[in-house]
């Protein structure tokens, strides 16, 4: 094993002469694989940003979906809910203005866009995107049923010219808050809050090449319906024909926040009568694409903190360059590799280049670090280049295998898009290695970094030069303008941040040496107190994973103060709650929702749920209740007849007649053959955790309410679905799934570990340092009370893999230097040297430049950045210090015989 | 009835010179297409003519239908409602019109009956009545507000709506001629129908494609698009025939392209001609069982 070890080192020392010796074949090579590569992302890449992506396609539930659209349209509707500000809905002044917005928003082809913004939160208006409504309801336009002597009336709540008199609006006001079905629905209770639901086609787009059946060439009406004789028809029937299911289009964040910024340019007109919490898919939706957009700000901000760490800690502009150059390369290929085979690509491609960004600077980092300290030990450019893959080869290739491992764990995911990432994940960590070792010896002999004593002082040089030259006032001078600026430029929580970065940057550019030089010796004083404070904070960390709570809750994905979060309480508070699901039932039987026993046990169900589930369900509508509200209207308001009459024929006479005077509210409660029904379900919005047992209760009380009716409706088929419902099930899902790769990579790290370092005792000492930084995260998580979500869960084998790297570079350097002096004091004097020069600037670009994700605006991405970037760091605090604690006390030779064990770091240094 | 006739062969007789009209000189080239207004006024014209004063045995088939062999037939045994209708046109052009349609079958609607007032001015409302024979009781169905949302109300629980049988407000539309061709074995136009901003409001189709049989001037197919050009509903017809002077298709077939519905109306019957006194376009036919089944009964004496 040593052997093989030490000759894979040789054989990455050999390899930069042959790499260079054939540099204008692998020049070519990359330019002509590259352009295909970048051809094809430019002409076949297929991103699904579509929700239902991450549904499973299996999932009954998803079934029942799309049958629900096929039948009563989409689900996907705005909630707009208001508040009036001055307190009442039912003012003049209020219901006017919902009036006119809720005219606006149905005759939206009269407005003038020239009248309203072009952009808002830097997307253009576009009016056309509101063809996507279908329906739009309000106190403005919502109706009730009223029987005055022959007439039964279907009025409106409020008359489109309101009365003059302020009697005749309390009236109206007091008229409203008495219908039942509407509290809470279209308005509060407390008259405060009112909503315009505004309803879409989103998700009942056919898709483009949908050609029905019935288009074909030759195809006919069957003769049956030209009948010949006076007096009858029969047509056939044949129960084999074929019937074409619509497929409809999926929906994409784009078409979401568009509309959302459409309907937004039309409501912030009345801004000065109504204050506005919109909830419902497009709102969300539109906030989660600002968040992609607001990550793609600080998707450019982190690379500019690579860029100016990498250029300041080199000092020249080659060590920015060619890092940047190995990911670009390392992107492109691993991006059109998929695309070429033909796979779709998700948003998770953000969280790939994220991955590939930085593994391609740790590896670039490594080599040129190494290169730049043979360069200043005085070895010629060709050697230093050799010697320094020679030096971090071998650990590039072993980071190389336990992160693309680690990301290869998502792959036993259920989900496509989840395993697509992993794939990519993997293939790009392996193209960074595969272009570190081949591309970059090439490309640091075209151009390389300097080192001290170089006849040509780079611009970072000159600059350190002109400071050091300032008197000590001028400095603290110059130093508090800088402060000022950052604040008042980029405000406190970013002034303070890159103020932070600053000082950390000087102090390590200028006393890195001393610092990596004092390390052993403080070590070597107090190994054990050292080990006690890790295995300290160790126990705090897994005390706390094992409270942390995998939870997705769709409002707490945002900070507290953020309008997604306050919408989604003020209307969970408010009104009936800011979710939904639907029960879909389906008889299988032709008019068979017209049976009086088949709506009674929708009845018995709406009360079983709403009395067992009252916690989080608000309130249950359906065809029973439109049957329930007609009988006793027809019955001259006789509150006894509030129930489900006993004859089919009664049944179907009052859904007639109501049918005939509300077709609209009709069709959107029981298909028109009336074989099946849906029961809204209106839901407080709530955490994944909490709906735990929810979908199985319900499957429960279905049951109990209908299985008396199974002998006579053999095929009745009942579901509980609806879009957000689904997301949410799936997000908790993916949380779970996500555990359990996150446990894989764990153990296959361990293994590899292991295996590399050649002894158990080697592979769990270097495991311990692993295990900090991968519990740190979920352990302080847990005791800050802060739920996993979906989103957290998928960045961590991300976040973890980068933070390992740094320390099997430690372990495995020391491995081979092991081999090579024999000595534990000389080997870990060496890797301290060798490898905690890079590793603490790797610590330092990456640490640093995720933490800046911490800043954003969703809380996913923010606790990643922030808990994400603290596992970086105290993986350096762990290589610095814990694994030389280790190796001092438990002094492992990794089975070298004869190895010297003297630890000779008692001194200071001199 | 003998004038109505003749006045719409006279109508015939003025518009067919106008839409057979050629440019002189461009005869040797393809014939202009005619004026798609002047056709759809025509269509309408006879539409209505067999509406007037006539009585109606239809029966109205609804179903899920698929493609067996290449013809459209229905999938599952189509749900039949039996209707009778009595009509007549009123107003000084006979543009409006009374209706009283009653369902015969199934039993658990029989007895329930339609009464509706229909107007060409837009300033007055229609009206409508029902009568739910198991609650004994007449309804009229009417909305508190003069700004009534057009919306299209079922037939009956078929696939047909209100605006699918609707007349008039052809001035709503823009018309275009697109093509000759043939349906059916039968040269038609193709007229394209779209709606100005104001009819878009109140209507769910954004384009409506018509296959008029050149000669008969009926509509043998019709596509009905939604505001996003796709198509959602076709209608096809059947069984045209000469009904006192007037060609008519028996036999409509309305699909629906997204549920995979569709609903055929057969006209079982039809009598023009029917004396109707205005009396049994009124409440009392509902209410009143004796009156009513009397004065049915009258009618069907007319045509038996």
């Amino acid at each position: 094993m040593d052997n093989f070890l030490l000759g894979l080192s040789e054989f990455f020392e050999r390899l930069p002469d042959r790499v260079l010796g054939a540099r204008n074949f692998v020049l070519t090579g990359v330019v002509v694989i590259s352009i295909l590569m970048i051809w094809g992302i430019f002409t076949r890449t297929e991103m699904d940003l579509s929700t239902d992506a991450y549904l499973d396609e299996t999932d009954p539930a998803i079934a029942a979906l799309d049958e629900y659209r096929r039948q009563f349209g989409s689900d996907d509707s705005v909630l707009l809910v208001y508040r009036a500000l001055d307190g009442d809905v039912f003012s003049r002044e209020s219901l006017t203005a919902v009036q006119r917005l809720t005219d606006d928003l149905r005759n939206w082809q009269d407005l003038d866009p020239a009248d309203y913004p072009a952009v808002i939160a830097n997307v253009p208006v576009d009016f056309n995107e509101l063809n996507h409504i279908r329906r739009v309801q309000s106190i403005a336009n919502v109706r009730f049923q009223r029987n005055e002597g022959d007439t039964l009336l279907s009025l409106r709540l409020a008359p489109a010219e309101l009365p003059e008199s302020d009697e005749e609006l309390a009236r109206i006001k007091a008229r409203a808050l008495a219908q039942e079905d509407l509290v809470g629905m279209m308005y509060s209770a407390n008259a405060e809050y009112g909503m315009i639901m505004i309803q879409t086609d989103f998700g009942m787009q056919p898709v483009e090449d949908y050609v029905p059946a019935v288009d074909a060439p030759d195809v006919t009406l069957d003769a049956s319906f030209d009948f010949s004789a006076d007096g009858f028809l029969e047509l056939d029937f044949d129960e084999e024909a074929e019937i074409t299911e619509v497929d409809f289009e999926p929906v994409d964040v784009f078409s979401y926040s568009a509309f959302h910024v459409a309907t937004t340019a039309i409501w912030e007109q009345y801004e000065d009568r109504l204050e506005y919490y919109p909830v419902g898919a497009p709102p969300t939706m539109a906030f989660m694409l600002q968040t992609v957009n607001q990550l793609y700000v600080l998707g450019i901000l982190m690379v500019l903190i690579f860029v100016m760490l990498l250029w300041i800690l080199f000092r020249s502009f080659s060590a920015v360059l060619w890092p940047i150059l190995t990911i670009a390369l390392s992107v492109a290929w691993t991006w059109g590799v998929t695309v070429w085979l033909g796979i779709t690509v998700s948003t998770f491609i953000s969280l790939t280049v994220l991955l590939i960004f930085a593994v391609g600077i740790a590896d670039c980092v490594h080599v040129m670090n190494a290169y730049f300290s043979y360069r200043r030990e005085g070895e010629e450019h060709y050697r230093a280049i050799s010697r320094s893959f020679g030096r971090t080869g071998l650990a590039l290739l072993v980071t190389t295998l336990t992160t693309s491992a680690g990301v290869l764990a998502l792959t036993t995911s259920e989900l496509l898009p989840m395993q697509v990432f992993g794939f990519m994940s993997a293939a790009g960590v392996v193209l960074a290695f595969f272009f570190t070792v081949i591309l970059l010896p090439i490309l640091l002999d075209i151009w390389h970094p300097g080192f001290p004593g170089h006849e040509k002082l780079s611009i970072p040089d000159r600059l350190a030069r002109v400071w050091n030259g300032f008197r000590r006032n001028r400095k603290i001078a110059l130093i508090a303008i800088y402060a000022v600026l950052l604040y008042a430029g980029l405000g406190f929580g970013v002034g303070s941040y890159i103020l932070f970065i600053s000082f950390l940057t000087y102090a390590v550019v200028n006393w890195h040496q001393q610092i990596l030089q004092a390390v052993p010796y403080i070590v070597a004083r107090r190994p054990w107190q050292i080990v006690a404070v890790f295995a300290g904070i160790f126990g705090i960390c897994v005390y706390g994973a094992t409270r942390v709570e995998i939870d997705t809750n769709i409002s707490e994905l945002v900070k507290e103060d953020h309008p997604l979060r306050q919408a989604y309480e003020v209307v969970d508070e408010n009104m009936a709650g800011s979710q939904s699901m639907v029960i879909v039932i389906d008889t299988r039987v032709d008019e068979g929702m017209l049976d009086p026993r088949v709506l009674q046990a929708v009845d018995d169900l709406e009360t079983r749920i709403l009395e067992s589930q009252g916690e989080h369900l608000t309130r249950t509508y359906s065809l029973v209740n439109v049957v329930k509200d007609t009988n006793e209207v027809m019955n001259d308001g006789d509150p006894d007849f509030y129930r489900v009459p006993e004859t089919r024929q009664m049944v179907s006479q009052l859904l007639y007649l109501f049918n005939s005077a509300n077709p609209e509210d009709r069709r959107a409660l029981v298909s028109d053959d009336y074989s099946k029904a849906q029961v809204t379900l209106n839901i407080r919005n709530s955490s994944t955790n909490e709906y735990q047992g929810f979908f199985d209760e319900i499957g429960d009380e279905i049951e109990a309410s209908f299985a008396h009716l199974r002998d006579d409706f053999p095929e009745l088929e009942i579901n509980l679905t609806g879009s957000m419902a689904l997301l949410w099930r799936m997000s908790d899902e993916i949380s779970r799934s996500q555990v359990e790769s996150f446990a894989i990579a764990l153990s296959v790290i361990s293994v590899m570990l292991i295996v590399t370092l050649g002894s158990l005792q080697g592979g769990l000492i270097a495991m311990v340092p692993n295990l900090i930084p991968a519990f740190l995260g979920f352990g302080l998580m847990g005791l800050a009370g802060i739920p996993l979500d979906a989103d957290t869960l998928l960045v961590a084998p991300v976040i973890i893999g980068i933070a390992v790297d740094d320390t099997i570079h430690f372990m495995t350097h020391y491995r081979v230097q092991l081999i090579k002096t024999g000595s534990i004091s000389e080997s870990l004097r060496l890797t301290i040297s060798h490898v905690g020069q890079a590793v603490m600037f790797t610590t330092m670009v990456l640490g640093l430049g995720f933490m800046l994700l911490s800043f954003s605006d969703y809380l996913g991405m923010a606790r990643m950045g922030f808990f994400g970037s603290l596992a970086i760091v105290m993986a350096l605090a762990c290589d610095l210090f814990l694994i030389p604690a280790l190796i001092m006390i438990f002094k492992p030779t990794f089975g070298i015989k004869n190895a010297d064990k003297r630890i000779s770091f008692l001194e200071s240094p001199a | 009835m003998i004038a109505r006739k003749l006045a719409i062969l006279a109508l015939a007789a003025t518009v067919w010179p106008a839409l057979a009209q050629q440019d002189p000189e461009q005869t040797t080239e393809a014939a202009p297409l005619p004026d798609g207004r002047e056709i759809m006024r025509q269509v309408e014209e006879y539409q209505r003519a067999t509406s007037d004063s006539a009585f109606n045995r239809m029966q109205l088939s609804t179903c899920r239908f698929g493609v067996s062999e290449n013809r459209i037939t229905c999938a599952e045994r189509p749900r039949v409602k039996a209707l009778e209708s009595v009509s007549k046109n009123y107003g000084p052009e006979g543009l409006d019109s009374r209706g009283v349609t009653i369902v015969l079958e199934p039993a658990d609607e029989r007895g329930i009956g339609l009464l509706s007032y229909v107007y060409d001015d837009a300033e007055r409302q229609n009206e409508s009545w029902i009568y739910l024979s198991a609650l004994g009781r007449v309804k009229r169905i009417a909305s508190g507000n003069s700004d009534e949302e057009s919306e299209s109300a079922s037939l009956f629980g078929s696939e047909f709506t209100t605006e699918d049988m609707d007349t008039g407000k052809l001035e709503q539309y823009e018309i275009n001629v697109l093509e000759e061709s043939t349906e059916g074995g039968r040269e038609v136009w193709v007229i394209e129908l779209i709606p100005n901003e104001e009819r878009a409001r109140e209507t769910r189709y954004g384009r409506i494609v018509n296959y008029i049989d050149k000669e008969r001037f009926v509509a043998l197919r019709t596509d009905l698009y939604d505001h996003y050009g796709n198509a959602i509903k076709r209608m096809l017809s059947s069984r045209v025939e000469l009904i006192d002077g007037v060609w008519m298709a028996r036999s409509a077939t309305m699909m629906n392209l997204v549920t995979n519905r569709l609903s055929n109306m057969a006209v079982l019957e039809i009598y023009t001609g029917i004396d109707v006194e205005d009396e049994v376009l009124t409440q009392r036919t509902l209410t009143d069982a004796a009156f009513r089944e009397t004065r049915l009964q009258e009618i069907r004496d007319q045509v038996e």
